[in-house]
C-alpha cells in the first residue's frame, strides 16, 4: 500500500487557539497518526486533550495551524468535496433538530451526498439501529439514546469508507452502549475504518486494535491496548504460603509468573494459594496522562 | 445539484412546518397595515399626482413583506441550525459554500414571495372594494425581477448577520436598529416628494429606497426613481451581499451555540 493511500493520515498537526485575553493555547501539538483499512483506531485522553480538535480539523470545521490531514491521500482542505464523501461523522454533542422527522432527516442527509432514492439504505440503518418504529417521529419526541442512534444513522447513510465517532457512547445507558459496540464491530467487519474518540477505556479495549493516548495536545502513547498495559501498568501477585505467611508482589504487567517467582526465589512447592491481578488499561492511562 | 436541491427543499419545508409564524403572522400584519393606513387613514391622504394612497401603499407593503421575510428566513435558519448543532453537519457534508448560500437565499425568496403575493392579493381585494377596480400589475417581468433580486439580497444579508452574530441579541439588534429604520424610511409608507429636502437627499443613500421604488414601478407604473437606477442598485446589492455572505461562511463559525 502506498503511504498516502491510508484511509486517514494525520501529519504533524498543530492547532493553536487565541483566547480573548491574547493568550495562545496549543490544543494540538505535532500530532501524527494513520489508520489502516478496516481498522478501529482509538484516540483516548482526558477532557481538553485535543481529541475533538483533531476531529474538527479532519472534518474541516476548524483549520489546522500547521500540518495536514489526508483521506485516501487527499488533503481535507485542498479537496474537501472528495474527502467529505469518504467520511461519516458522529459529533460528540447530540443534534436537536426540531423541525423534521427521522425519515426526513435521513433523506436530507442522503441528498447532501448527492443520493436520491436511498430508501433501501435508510430502511437497513433504521432496522439495524432500532429506529424503524420511530421513523415518522419528530426528533424532539426521541429519547437521548435514540437521538444518538439517529446521528449514527446519519453518518452512515452514504456508506462511508471512514467513520469518525467522537465519543459516541457518552451519556448513553449500558444496554445501548453494548449494542453500539456490536454495531461498530459489524462496521469494522464490512471494512470501514473507524476513528473513535472515547473516555471509556473499556470501550477502547474492546473495539480498538490500536490507540493513541493524548495528553495536553500530544500523543504520549501509540500502540495496542495490550502494549499500553504491558508498558505502563503493573501486575499484582498475591501469594499465600504453606507456612501460613502471605505476600503481595507488584511487577510490571509484561512479567510472566515464572519470571516473578524466580526473581523472588519462590518455589512452586512452597505456595498454597496464588492470585494474580492483571495490569489494567486504567492504570496505564492514568500513568501516561499524569506524568 | 442534488445537494443544492435537497438543501432548498429542506429550507422550504422548514418554514412550512411553522407556517403560522413564518407566513400567517406576516400576512396578518400586512392586512392590518392595509386596513389602518391604506383604507382608514389613507382616505385623507392626497398624493401629488392624484394617485389613491391605497394604490401607492400596496407595492410598498409587498416589498416590505418580501424584505423582512427573506431576511428572517435565512437568518433564523442559520441561527436555529447553530443552536441545534445542524450547522456543524452542514460543514461536514460535501456541499459548497455557494450551494449553501443560494439554497438558503432561494428559500428566503420563496417565503418572501409568498408573503408579498398574499399581501398583494389582499391589497387587491381592498383596492377593489375601496376604488372599484383591482390593482393590476403593470410590468409582470419587473415584479418577478425585483422579487428575485430583492429577496436574494435580504436573504444573503440574513446569512451574513446570522453567521457573524454570537448571540440572539446581536441578530435582533440588526433587525431593530438597521433593517427596520431603512425599511420605514425607504418609501414604504410615504413618497420621497413629501419629505424635507434633507431627508430626500438622505433617502437616496438608502438602498431599500431603490428596491421599494422598483417594486412600485413594476406594479403601478410610476415611482420616485428611474427604473434603470433601481435595477442597477438592486443588482449591485445582490453582488455585494453575496460576497458578504460568502466571507461570513468562510470566516464565520459553524460551531453550535
Amino acid at each position: 500500500m502506498l503511504h498516502n493511500h491510508f484511509p486517514l493520515e494525520v501529519s504533524h498537526l498543530v492547532k493553536t487557539y487565541a483566547l480573548k485575553n491574547g493568550v495562545r493555547v496549543e490544543a494540538v501539538r505535532d500530532v501524527s497518526f494513520y489508520m489502516k483499512p478496516g481498522e478501529v483506531f482509538g484516540l483516548l485522553g482526558p477532557n481538553g486533550a485535543g481529541k475533538t480538535s483533531i476531529i474538527s480539523i479532519i472534518t474541516t470545521l476548524e483549520k489546522a495551524t500547521s500540518g495536514s490531514a489526508r483521506v485516501f491521500g487527499e488533503d481535507v482542505d485542498s479537496n474537501p468535496y472528495f474527502t467529505k464523501k469518504q467520511m461519516g461523522v458522529v459529533h460528540q454533542e447530540i443534534v436537536n433538530t426540531g423541525f423534521f422527522t427521522v425519515n426526513e432527516i435521513l433523506k436530507f442527509q442522503s441528498g447532501y451526498y448527492g443520493i436520491r432514492n436511498n430508501n433501501e439504505r435508510i430502511d437497513y440503518l433504521l432496522e439495524k439501529l432500532g429506529l424503524k418504529d420511530h421513523r415518522e417521529k419528530n426528533v424532539k419526541q426521541l429519547s437521548g439514546g435514540m437521538r444518538r442512534r439517529l446521528m449514527i444513522a446519519k453518518a452512515l447513510v452514504h456508506s462511508p469508507k471512514v467513520l469518525l465517532l467522537d465519543e459516541p457512547t457518552a451519556g448513553v445507558d449500558v444496554h445501548l452502549r453494548e449494542s453500539l459496540w456490536q454495531f461498530v464491530t459489524e462496521l469494522k467487519s464490512e471494512g470501514i475504518s473507524i476513528l473513535l474518540t472515547t473516555h471509556y477505556l473499556e470501550e477502547a479495549e474492546k473495539l480498538c486494535e490500536r490507540v493513541g493516548i493524548m495528553n495536553k495536545g500530544k500523543i504520549v502513547f501509540m500502540g495496542s491496548t495490550q502494549e499500553a498495559i504491558a508498558q505502563y501498568s503493573t501486575k499484582k501477585v498475591y501469594i499465600e504460603f504453606n507456612s501460613g505467611e502471605a505476600a503481595v508482589y507488584t511487577e510490571t504487567a509484561s512479567a510472566g509468573l515464572v519470571e516473578i517467582l524466580a526473581h523472588h526465589k519462590i518455589q512452586f512447592t512452597d505456595i498454597k494459594n496464588i492470585k494474580i491481578e492483571e495490569g489494567r488499561l486504567e492504570e496505564a492511562f492514568s500513568k501516561m496522562v499524569n506524568t | 445539484m442534488i445537494a443544492f436541491l435537497t438543501l432548498l427543499e429542506r429550507e422550504i419545508k422548514r418554514f412550512l412546518k411553522v407556517i403560522i409564524q413564518t407566513l400567517i403572522s406576516p400576512i396578518i400584519s400586512s392586512f392590518l397595515y392595509l386596513l389602518v393606513f391604506g383604507v382608514s387613514l389613507g382616505a385623507s391622504v392626497t398624493l401629488k399626482n392624484g394617485m389613491p394612497y391605497l394604490s401607492f401603499l400596496i407595492p410598498g407593503l409587498m416589498a416590505m413583506g418580501l424584505i423582512n421575510n427573506a431576511f428572517q428566513n435565512s437568518s433564523s435558519s442559520v441561527v436555529t441550525s447553530k443552536f441545534s448543532g445542524d450547522l456543524e453537519d452542514m460543514r461536514v457534508v460535501p456541499i459548497t459554500n455557494s450551494q449553501i448560500i443560494f439554497a438558503m437565499g432561494l428559500g428566503g425568496v420563496i417565503r418572501g414571495f409568498l408573503v408579498a403575493a398574499v399581501t398583494g392579493l389582499v391589497g387587491t381585494v381592498f383596492h377593489y372594494y375601496k376604488l372599484g377596480e383591482p390593482l393590476y400589475v403593470q410590468h409582470p417581468f419587473w415584479i418577478l425581477f425585483f422579487i428575485l433580486v430583492g429577496g436574494l439580497t435580504f436573504s444573503f444579508i440574513g446569512i451574513f448577520i446570522a453567521f457573524i452574530a454570537r448571540t440572539f441579541d446581536q441578530l435582533s439588534a440588526f433587525s431593530t436598529f438597521i433593517l427596520l429604520p431603512l425599511t420605514y424610511l425607504g418609501g414604504v409608507f410615504v413618497s420621497i416628494e413629501t419629505l424635507h429636502p434633507t431627508w430626500q437627499a438622505i433617502s437616496k443613500f438608502n438602498p431599500l429606497f431603490y428596491l421599494i421604488n422598483g417594486f412600485r414601478y413594476a406594479i403601478i407604473g410610476s415611482s420616485d426613481v428611474q427604473l434603470g437606477t433601481s435595477i442597477f442598485v438592486c443588482l449591485m446589492g445582490v453582488v455585494v451581499t453575496y460576497i458578504m455572505a460568502r466571507i461570513a461562511l468562510v470566516k464565520g463559525s459553524f460551531s453550535r451555540w
